[in-house]
């Protein structure tokens, strides 16, 4: 009907509105994490390694002695206009590293967060329906377990198994050097550069290195999938809904799938989205565990190296990748709840 | 992390939405409610309970008394003047094998739970005196203050975590060093929020409570309100979130120290960044030294998860398990053969089931059902011999809890007739509702019937789950009280008809459903234009007319109307009343109408049952009845109501029976008026006359009370319902 697509696209408009507050609210904190909060980043990188008056030369270059108001004014043009500036250690463009690791990065948790679902959804349904029976009581052992292995230690497990002893899969980078030199860079998600230019053959290569990294991590974002779908679905089957479907008849299969699981994977879609922080922070782990050239992994490199710029920059886009994530999860919410478009 | 998920959890759910439910401030004492779940939890949560707690202790145990416990240092590679050997395996010497640089494996994991311990214990802490102050703060004072520190505390909550710790710790490192503060300070800064929204909710729950906002209307101030109501609640909560952080604090450290950032590995061993040291080994094929450390963050952290997840199961209402066991049910009670010798002395004489002759009156015994077959409705309301098309009898439904069983129906009987409508009325709690529920085979798990359902020719209750499914919609309806919850909001009207007619007829062509649907929508008044709308776009007389033509489209036979307009405004529910009459007019079916208001009874039914404790103690022609209520309950009830002729407005003394113990003999006599010796020791048998029947022994003819058991008991308002 034509008044709901308008109090849609009026919902939608609204959320948008109510981004602008979260995106300068995330970027100030990383600017007062950076600049403002004791012991500078420049002191924090080279204290120790240069004479005072190199030191405040450093400070001077990066415009870190400029009162912080300007700083802050400046730290916001390089955002807006998408001007980060380039790496001290290895002088790339920092839009550059975004760019290219950043597709690595998102190939990788896009593939995690869907084995993260298909696991977590079917067990957290089942445990959910079957409460209080075995079943149940081993997919919350399984989701409390999985969750408490740290992401790195599921990552060397599987490399002992499938890549030392078994021999199955490579146990680090994105794909061998010859598939990445083969590669023509479109969208730097390796996988689709493949498909765009018709390089079947690479896919099976690139799929091996994949497998890992994402099942690791995926697993562990299950446990908490998990968890949560059975709390839903538990929720649902007490629904008011759920007793009037039976009143009329329903099948009990009928009940439950169309009724109990549609109506508890509802939530679901928020909670996911509210996952992307350990998605987030479980991605820096399994691209430093699988040496996945991520720009988490990038992100280690430069703090080891002390790189602040590149730093500063990295930091930035995750702040950005974080409101763009709950933007849309809130528009694929309008999409499924009716209510919420209401 | 974790409890980023189960904040969420909490969230979604009305039980903890806000925290743990809010306990009143005289319950809400001390310590009594931290140790309280540890010996009140039952089944899977206590297991969970205590397994995490050992786990944790385990791990705490090794960390304060690592010295003692651990073989060597965490970084000895020599004693005894020998070096140990390099990347050996697992052996008596070294139980969980050497390091690269000869250290030994279960040193260094024992004092890795000192690291661990010492740094979560430190960011609990911090964050616990952080977080819980901007909470209460926050949630108590709201406005401005408020809305600035959700924004700041979501958008930090947002950011991944990790990278914020990272960040942190490496900028500490850089200006204070590495260690277990600076650790602790970097973990902190990511949980402060988790603390913050929990506190924060659980006072917005609290100040709504109507103990605090009447403490607050009595002008007490804000501190002594936060202090007296809302700490007590928020202790409550935090427990869960505590160790559920501590938890993922546990993986955070790990992390970082994985990632060699936040602890400096000289000065103290970490699991964390034994496992990275670990993965250039697993890729050689020494497995053990990334093993072990792994394993350990693996128990550790199980047990923390554990702690919480019991904590939380114990404490939320919503994922309490219900009890399922079903209750036996005893040979059912006789009626005016309750105990013992005074069975003998008084009725043996006259024997359960006798009918006395005169003048139509019939005295039952056993569950009453010949009786009421024999003077059923259609010999005597005046219809004619109208069939009955359901008819019940000595119906019991007894639920199971961890307090025993409630018998919430307890020997009822009656009949609806064809076309007819019969007014089933009573206090809440009485057991209406799950007599309504129990006809149409839907009471939840637990509960035990027996007794005798005659539909159509047969015995509902003997029939199997998917013979009763089949007949809920085409033959039994269920129009339900609050019909802004009863349809599924994810679906629109138009696919309720469809699978509702679907799954009775899976024939049915989509024309055919969309006629039928329009059909019954328009005999509720619902224009077709409609149709295809979702439940949230109607309003709740809509939404019930909805539920109407919902269960009419199947064509029922007999309708259970429970409370249909309780939650309606009054202009709305006459309109719905009317609507239920003439649909009952025009399709002949039987109708139980449950309702607390005589009101509607006395508009809409023909006949009405009244029930008490249980029982149905009084049912006839609503108009017989009302001018000549027998009951005194019903007298009662009859008198507690307002009409514009209300002169005095009288309330029952006492309260309803606890139907986990209803009161010997009737379960009216602590509050009634009439009572005698004999009401408290025998159940009254039911005596009918021209269809209209009571169980009350001051209405049995003369000389069926048992001599001697006529002395009316002396009832003081209020205290003799404590007494039962």
């Amino acid at each position: 009907m034509a008044s709901t697509s308008g109090s849609l696209r009026r919902y939608l408009l609204t959320r948008l509105a109510l981004v602008v507050p979260m995106v300068f609210i995330l970027l100030t904190m990383v600017f007062v994490l950076l600049r403002v909060a004791p012991g500078n980043p420049i002191v924090a990188a080279l204290g120790g390694h240069l004479s005072p008056s190199q030191l405040a030369a450093r400070e001077r270059a990066a415009g870190y002695d400029k009162p912080l108001v300007v700083q802050y004014g400046e730290y916001l043009r390089q955002v807006f206009t998408g001007h980060f500036g380039t790496t001290l250690t290895d002088q790339r463009p920092v839009t550059q590293v975004i760019a290219q690791n950043g597709a690595a990065t998102l190939e990788l948790t896009v593939a995690a967060m869907l084995v993260a679902l298909a696991v977590g959804i079917p067990l957290g349904m089942l445990a959910g329906r079957l409460r209080d029976t075995w079943v149940d009581a081993g997919a919350r052992g399984f989701g409390i377990v999985i969750y408490a292995a740290p992401v790195f230690f599921l990552g060397l497990l599987a490399q002992l198994v499938f890549g030392t002893y078994l021999g199955w899969l490579p146990t680090s980078s994105q794909a061998s050097v010859l598939v990445q030199a083969t590669l023509q860079p479109h969208t730097n998600i390796l996988l689709l550069d493949a498909m765009i230019d018709g390089q079947w053959g690479d896919i099976p290569n690139l799929l091996a290195h994949l497998v890992m990294p994402a099942v690791t991590l995926g697993l562990v974002i299950s446990g908490v999938v998990v968890r949560l779908v059975r709390v839903n679905v538990i929720q649902a089957m007490k629904g008011d809904y759920i007793e009037a479907a039976r009143a009329r008849g329903l099948r009990e299969r009928d009940v439950v799938v169309r009724h109990a699981f549609k109506n508890a994977l509802v939530p679901i879609v928020t909670v996911t989205g509210l996952q992307a922080a350990l998605l987030l922070s479980g991605a820096v782990l399994t691209e430093e565990t699988f040496n996945w050239p991520g720009i988490g992994n990038e992100l280690i490199y430069y703090l080891e190296n002390r790189d602040y710029i590149a730093v500063q920059g990295i930091i930035t886009v995750f702040a950005l990748a974080v409101v763009a994530i709950s933007l849309l999860i809130d528009f694929i919410n309008a999409w499924v709840d009716p209510r919420v478009r209401y | 992390m974790t409890t980023g998920a189960v904040v969420q959890e909490q969230r979604d759910e009305p039980g903890l939405a806000a925290g743990p439910r809010a306990l009143g401030p005289g319950r809400a004492r001390g310590v009594r409610h931290l140790v309280a779940p540890l010996l009140s939890a039952r089944g899977l949560p206590r297991w969970l309970l205590w397994t995490g707690l050992a786990l944790t202790s385990l791990f705490v145990v090794l960390a304060v008394f690592a010295p003692l416990v651990s073989p060597y240092g965490f970084n000895q590679y020599m004693a005894h003047g020998a070096r140990f050997p390099q990347q050996a395996g697992p052996s008596a010497a070294h139980w969980f094998g050497t390091t690269v640089q000869s250290e030994d494996v279960l040193s260094r994991v024992i004092y890795g739970a000192r690291t661990s311990i010492e740094v979560v214990v430190l960011a609990v802490c911090f964050s616990l005196v952080i977080g819980v102050p901007l909470g209460l703060v926050s949630g108590y004072f709201g406005g401005w203050v408020d809305r600035g520190l959700v924004l700041v505390n979501d958008s930090v909550f947002a950011f991944p975590y990790l990278l914020l710790a990272i960040v942190i710790a490496f900028l500490l490192q850089g200006s204070v060093g590495g260690g277990v503060v600076t650790a602790a300070i970097a973990i902190t800064v990511v949980y402060v929020p988790q603390y913050f929204r929990v506190v924060r909710s659980t006072v917005l729950s609290v100040r709504e409570e109507p103990y605090v906002e009447a403490a607050r209307a009595l002008g007490a101030r804000p501190r002594t309100v936060i202090r007296r109501y809302v700490f007590a609640n928020v202790v409550q909560s935090v427990p869960v979130v505590a160790s559920l952080n501590a938890a993922d604090a546990i993986l955070t450290l790990a992390g970082l120290s994985f990632l060699g950032i936040g602890m400096d590995p000289s000065a103290a061993a970490e699991w964390g960044y034994d496992v990275s040291r670990g993965i250039a080994d697993a890729q050689a094929g020494y497995w053990w030294t990334g093993l072990f450390p792994g394993l350990a963050i693996i128990l550790l952290v199980t047990g923390l998860t554990l702690v919480g997840e019991g904590l939380n199961d114990s404490l939320n209402p919503v994922l309490r398990r219900p009890a399922h066991r079903r209750p036996l049910l005893p040979a059912p009670e006789v009626p005016g053969a309750g105990a013992g010798s005074l069975a003998h002395e008084g009725l043996t004489s006259a024997g359960p089931g006798l009918s006395l002759p005169d003048a139509g009156l019939a005295l039952q015994g056993g569950a009453g059902a010949v009786g009421l077959e024999q003077a059923g409705p259609g010999q005597v309301d005046g219809r004619g011999a109208a069939s009955p098309v359901i008819a019940v009898s000595g119906l019991r439904a007894w639920y199971g809890t961890e307090r025993g069983p409630v018998r919430a129906v307890d020997g009822v009987s009656f009949q609806v007739a064809e076309g007819e409508t019969l007014g089933l009325v009573g206090e809440s709690g009485c057991g209406k509702s799950t007599l309504g529920r129990a006809l149409l085979g839907l009471l939840p798990e637990g509960t035990s019937c027996d007794g005798e359902i005659r539909f159509g020719g047969r015995d509902l209750l003997a029939a199997s789950a998917a013979e009763m499914r089949a007949m809920r919609g085409p033959a039994l309806g269920l129009i339900f009280q609050e019909p802004m919850t009863r349809l599924d909001p994810l679906m629109r009207v138009s696919e309720h008809f469809a699978e509702a007619l679907k799954a009775h007829e899976p024939d049915i062509s989509e024309q055919e459903v969309r006629e039928r649907s329009l059909e019954a929508l328009g005999s509720v008044g619902i224009p077709p234009t409609r149709f295809t709308n979702y439940p949230h776009e109607f309003s709740g007389g809509m939404r019930q007319r909805v539920m109407i033509a919902l269960a009419l489209v199947l064509r029922p036979r007999f309708i259970v109307a429970d409370e249909p307009t309780t939650a309606l405004d009054v202009l709305v529910e006459a309109q719905i009343l009317e609507l239920l009459s003439q649909l009952r007019a025009r399709t002949g079916a039987g109708l139980l109408l449950i309702t607390h208001n005589l009101g509607i009874v006395a508009e809409s039914c023909d006949r009405v049952a009244v029930m008490y404790g249980g029982r149905i103690v009084e049912q006839g022609p609503v108009r017989d009845v009302f001018a000549h209520p027998q009951h005194p309950y019903t007298e009662a009830l009859l008198g507690s109501t307002i009409s514009l002729s209300t002169r005095t407005l009288r309330s029952i003394p006492g309260a309803p029976p606890d139907l986990h113990q209803p009161p010997p003999g009737c379960r009216f006599h602590p509050r009634c008026p009439l009572a005698m010796e004999v009401c408290r020791a025998l159940s009254p048998p039911l005596v009918s006359r021209q269809g209209h029947s009571v169980e009350c022994w001051a209405r049995t003819p003369p000389g069926t009370v048992p001599p001697g058991q006529d002395a009316r008991l002396l009832i003081e308002s209020g205290s003799v319902a404590d007494e039962a």
